[in-house]
């Protein structure tokens, strides 16, 4: 008896596919596989972060529904990482990265060890924008705007490097287009390295990322020891409602286009989830569409919630517009970028 | 004062609750094994577990978290000593003296020692963290860029003691290591330096490819050379566990010092376990009058690492806790953690509940202390088992061995280039040890060597010239000018003292050809330093001040001393060619054999590699495994098939599959395009 059930169940398995092959050819690509997101910066970090959630709640929006993991490949501020999606991943749809969209910047301004065009990445979307305040210290005097222009001496601001978006290039496209009283002391390890020195009085403040300053500095924030004084985004955050906008300050029209293209769209695209060139088009929009959904996903913003990890979501095809946009600028105003932020 | 009181109290109940207890020790399990596994580090284990702390309470959660990083460098001592390979690259120097111990046949009583200074190295860490509690921030406040700088130039003084004989060639070391310290993206210019256009190298060379193939891939050829075990001699029955016990007792003392460099240097940031190891190595050196022990198996150089890699985290989380700002990988993902559970790391961490979470925080001092105990209680069990992989045939533990090298060195980055790297510094370390160069020097010049560079950048910016001025400066500056000549002034009135009592009590040394010029490999050696040297300042005419600045100021000494020694060894005034300061007991073998041997490991560590590039890891190392073990080794075949199979299921099932590291495809795979 049991042996004849046996040949039974292997029969109908080895017939399923000629008894109902609609099924077959219906079976969604994704099922079955797993979709690597390869993360430029290493296990514990921002990046990392925002990958390891998205990865435990994307699947299940993305029909047939694949496992996803997060690998990292870390080095060179996330360039290597960058190039391999573009040379040597395997436009399958099993690959997304998610490395420091700011290269794509670096790429309009013919940065040193780029290997790709940043306009034929397909873009899935981002999570979130990189939205900087502009924060000082109280002890250091500088509490408003009125009190920054009218500072006598540069004021010092902490920095990692040339050509780090957050603080570094915001400091520097500020100084030069709003030709504020700045002295940029750049080479600290990290944003936490420049809180302590603002704190311990060496420097005066800084300006990253909103959402991580809101949570790591609330305690000074809301004691008033720390005030934010200036934000450099295109329309007030939704808790800095009163706090002035950087282009406000804008005179002319180059320097509001100095502040929108070399702060806000690289604002926009800091933190972009790119697929290599060429994954087919109904796989992107699989991803695509699963990104949106997933953004919308109760236990997917739970936790986000408790990780205290923003969201500001940019859709792939809006994404894929702003990146272009930065391809259009004059030549001039290259130069003129190029000028401020590496020379 | 009654709350602090209480919260310290209260820290250590809180533990006691069956879930956190429970948790705690699936912390330490976890942490165990990911210390013991080279390539599998605490960051990387930390960050894969953060998901699960996301339902535990504050409490279950640290006990957790930190239950594991507790214990990762206490067990990551445990492979440095016993087959040289540093299970975490926090335990690197303990390799130093760890691995001669086990040469020599005492293991077990360098494991001793190293568990037991671990064991008092974390209740010093936490109770340091529990004592700066009151203290600490306007303590670190008062810290900046200048004094960072300084107790980095303090730092560098210790280059001296860890040159030990060889004074002027340690000098030289400690200024390679300086100098490959500026490889990379210029943090202050963003020029690239010595990078040849490769952006893997963008972010400077790495410490634990530098440390595998310095003292690993010597040790490999060591052993296929003398065709022995990795112990070469058998002392007593379990080789002394309990002797090293009491050696941290004997040099309690020392290991408390220990302690301290460990937890205090931690405070400060950027200052990780992989910094604090080697100056508390270096401070054992530096503070033994038999300075020539060192290197080749004393206790001490195992007792000053063990307390300080475990002190270590105590000291990080002071600065972690009181400003969010982490000192290490480690503690950035613990920072997460933080997060996650809803409090954020700053002042309210220092104020007793119900307003902070002071109790919380002494939480962590207890949690530090009592994972230490359980784990070293743990170890002490099964030290037995563990001390006969030194007795196993070298055959048979090389190719275990060379799996751990590759794999650790692919895993902290993910990066192929990195294996390649320790081939590189492979044969660097190989020669080096030959013609007798010390080499701790150069890790100690490496890790100091960015903090010096970016710290004095960021004072000058910061105050101009008048950072020299500030108090804490000219502090510091005395210390460090002290700390660097009372071993010189001492090593003069031991001499003294030792002329005195016994006039040719000098160590014989093999001064062969003495006051004839001389032409051989120490000579090529220094012919190469010289043109590396001389070609990498003439790349450096085109750095800007900012980026030129500190490939000068160390490259011009450091090519002179060269140059200097070189001419003083050509004329045979110099040091000893080539001394025999390895430990155990080594039989003679003939010059030819010798050749031969070395000629063949140097084949086998080349063909694996190439192995792993051909064929990528999961199909790369089991070959290599069984062909090693099958031709060089001659084992049976039942034996290499367990053993390959093993091998296989460690890289493909829980590396690839389990922990997802993305490991390379093979080239040939690549280029015939199969998929793997």
């Amino acid at each position: 008896m049991k042996r004849h059930n046996l040949l039974f169940f292997i029969a109908f398995f080895v017939m399923t596919p000629f008894i109902f092959p609609e099924n077959q050819m219906a079976a969604p690509f994704y099922e079955g596989k797993t979709i690597r997101i390869i993360v430029g910066y290493s296990a514990g970090g921002g990046y990392d972060a925002y990958a390891r959630v998205l990865s435990r709640h994307m699947g299940k929006h993305i029909p047939g529904n694949p496992m996803m993991i997060v690998e990292n490949m870390t080095g060179a501020g996330s360039l290597i990482s960058a190039n391999y999606l573009y040379k040597m991943a395997k436009p399958d749809g099993l690959a997304i990265g998610h490395f420091n969209g700011g290269l794509f910047f670096n790429q309009v301004l013919e940065q040193p060890g780029i290997e790709f065009d940043a306009r034929k990445f397909e873009f899935v979307g981002a999570a979130t924008t990189e939205d900087c305040a502009i924060a000082f210290f109280k002890a250091s005097g500088i509490t408003s705007m009125d009190k920054w222009m009218g500072s006598k001496t540069p004021v010092k601001m902490g920095g990692v490097g040339p050509g780090a978006y957050a603080p570094d290039n915001v400091i520097r496209i500020l100084k030069a287009s709003l030709g504020l009283p700045i002295q940029l002391v750049s080479g600290y390890k990290g944003t936490a390295d420049i809180r302590l020195a603002v704190e311990s009085g060496e420097l005066a403040g800084t300006t990253w990322g909103w959402d991580s300053m809101r949570v790591t500095w609330r305690k000074a924030l809301e004691a008033g020891d720390a005030v934010v004084v200036l934000q450099a985004v295109p329309k007030p955050l939704p808790d800095l409602p009163k706090v002035p906008l950087a282009i406000g300050f804008a005179k002319t029209d180059e320097t509001r286009q100095l502040i929108e293209v070399g702060i806000h769209s690289p604002g926009a695209f800091a933190r972009p989830f790119v697929m290599p060139p060429g994954t087919p088009k109904e796989r992107v929009d699989a991803l695509r569409q699963a990104f949106q959904e997933t953004l919308k996903d109760k236990e997917f913003l739970a936790e986000m919630e408790k990780a205290k990890l923003g969201l500001n979501p940019i859709p792939g095809n809006e994404l894929e517009r702003i990146v272009a946009g930065i391809f259009k600028i004059e030549p001039t105003l290259t130069a003129k970028m190029k000028e401020i932020l590496f020379k | 004062m009654i709350e602090i009181v209480n919260a310290f109290g209260s820290g250590l109940t809180q533990i006691f609750n069956g879930t956190t207890f429970g948790l705690m020790v699936l912390g330490i399990i976890i942490g165990f094994a990911v210390g013991i596994l080279p390539g599998l580090g605490g960051p990387t284990a930390l960050a894969l577990m953060l998901p699960f702390v996301v339902k535990m309470n504050p409490v279950q959660a640290f006990a957790f978290l930190i239950g594991m990083a507790a214990v990762v460098n206490t067990t990551g001592d445990i492979t440095s000593i016993l087959i040289g390979v540093p299970g975490e690259p926090t335990s690197a120097a303990t390799i130093v003296d760890g691995h001669p111990m086990a040469k020599k046949g005492e293991a077990g009583r360098a494991l001793g020692a190293a568990l037991m200074s671990s064991l008092v190295g974390a209740v010093f860490g936490a109770f340091a963290l529990a004592s700066a509690i009151p203290i600490v921030r306007p303590l670190v406040l008062s810290f900046g860029s200048p004094e960072f700088f300084m107790l980095a130039m303090l730092g560098l003084t210790f280059v001296a003691s860890l040159s030990g004989e060889v004074f002027l060639k340690g000098l030289i070391s400690g200024g390679m290591g300086l100098f490959l310290a500026t490889v990379g993206l210029c943090p202050m210019s963003g020029v690239q330096r010595y990078t040849f256009g490769l952006t893997f190298l963008w972010d400077g060379v790495g410490l634990v490819p530098i440390t595998i193939g310095f003292f690993d891939i010597p040790e490999i050829m060591d052993l296929a050379i003398h065709r022995s075990s990795i112990a070469k001699g058998r002392v007593g029955k379990l080789g002394g566990v309990m002797k090293g016990i009491k050696d941290t007792f004997r040099h309690f003392w020392l290991t408390i010092r220990c302690s301290a460099i460990g937890a205090y240097t931690a405070i400060i940031p950027g200052m990780g376990g992989a910094t604090t190891q080697w100056l508390a190595y270096a401070h054992a050196v530096q503070s033994s009058p038999q300075k020539e022990r060192f290197g080749k198996g004393a206790v001490e150089g195992v007792l000053g690492p063990g307390a300080a890699n475990n002190s270590t985290l105590g000291g990080s989380l002071i600065t972690t806790i009181a400003f969010g700002v982490p000192a290490s990988v480690m503690m950035a993902i613990l920072m997460g953690a933080f997060l996650i559970q809803g409090i954020v790391p700053g002042p309210d961490m220092l104020i007793p509940e119900p307003k902070g979470h002071l109790a919380l925080t002494f939480s962590f001092v207890w949690i530090n202390v009592i994972s230490n105990i359980i784990t070293v209680g743990i170890c002490f069990l099964i030290l037995n088992q563990l001390v006969k992989v030194t007795y196993i045939r070298g055959s048979r533990v090389i190719p275990f061995i060379l799996l751990l090298v590759y794999l650790g060195a692919f895993a902290e980055k993910n990066m192929f280039e990195d294996l390649i790297l320790v081939l590189f510094f492979g044969a660097l370390g190989w020669v080096l040890l030959q013609l007798n160069w010390p080499r701790p020097p150069l890790i100690l010049g490496l890790v100091l060597g960015p903090l010096a560079e970016n710290r004095l950048f960021l004072s000058t910016d910061n105050y101009g010239l008048a950072w020299v001025l500030r108090p804490g400066v000219l502090i510091l500056m005395a210390v460090t000018l002290s700390g660097a000549l009372y071993p010189l002034l001492k090593r003069r009135w031991r001499r003294e003292k030792m002329d005195k009592i016994e006039p040719s009590a000098q160590e014989p040394v093999n001064r062969n050809g003495q006051g004839l010029m001389k032409f051989n490999w120490e000579t090529v050696f220094f012919l190469f330093i010289i043109g590396v040297f001389a070609w990498a300042l003439w790349q450096s005419r085109h750095f800007d001040f900012r980026a030129g600045l500190f490939p000068w100021a160390i490259g011009f000494p450091v090519l002179s001393l060269t140059i200097f020694q070189f001419i003083l060894g050509f004329f045979g005034k110099g040091n000893a060619t080539r001394g025999d300061h390895r430990g155990g007991t080594e039989p003679d073998l003939p010059a030819d054999v010798v050749n031969r041997r070395t000629a063949g490991i140097f084949g086998w560590i080349v063909g694996y590699f190439v192995g792993i590039w051909l064929l990528g890891f999961s199909v790369g190392v089991p070959l290599c495994t069984f062909i090693q073990l099958k031709i060089s080794g001659r084992e049976k075949w039942l034996y290499s098939l367990i053993y390959t199979a093993s091998a296989w299921a460690l890289i493909f099932g829980i590396f690839d599959r389990v922990l997802h590291v993305p490991f390379p495809t093979g080239y040939l795979f690549e280029a015939l395009g199969i998929a793997v």
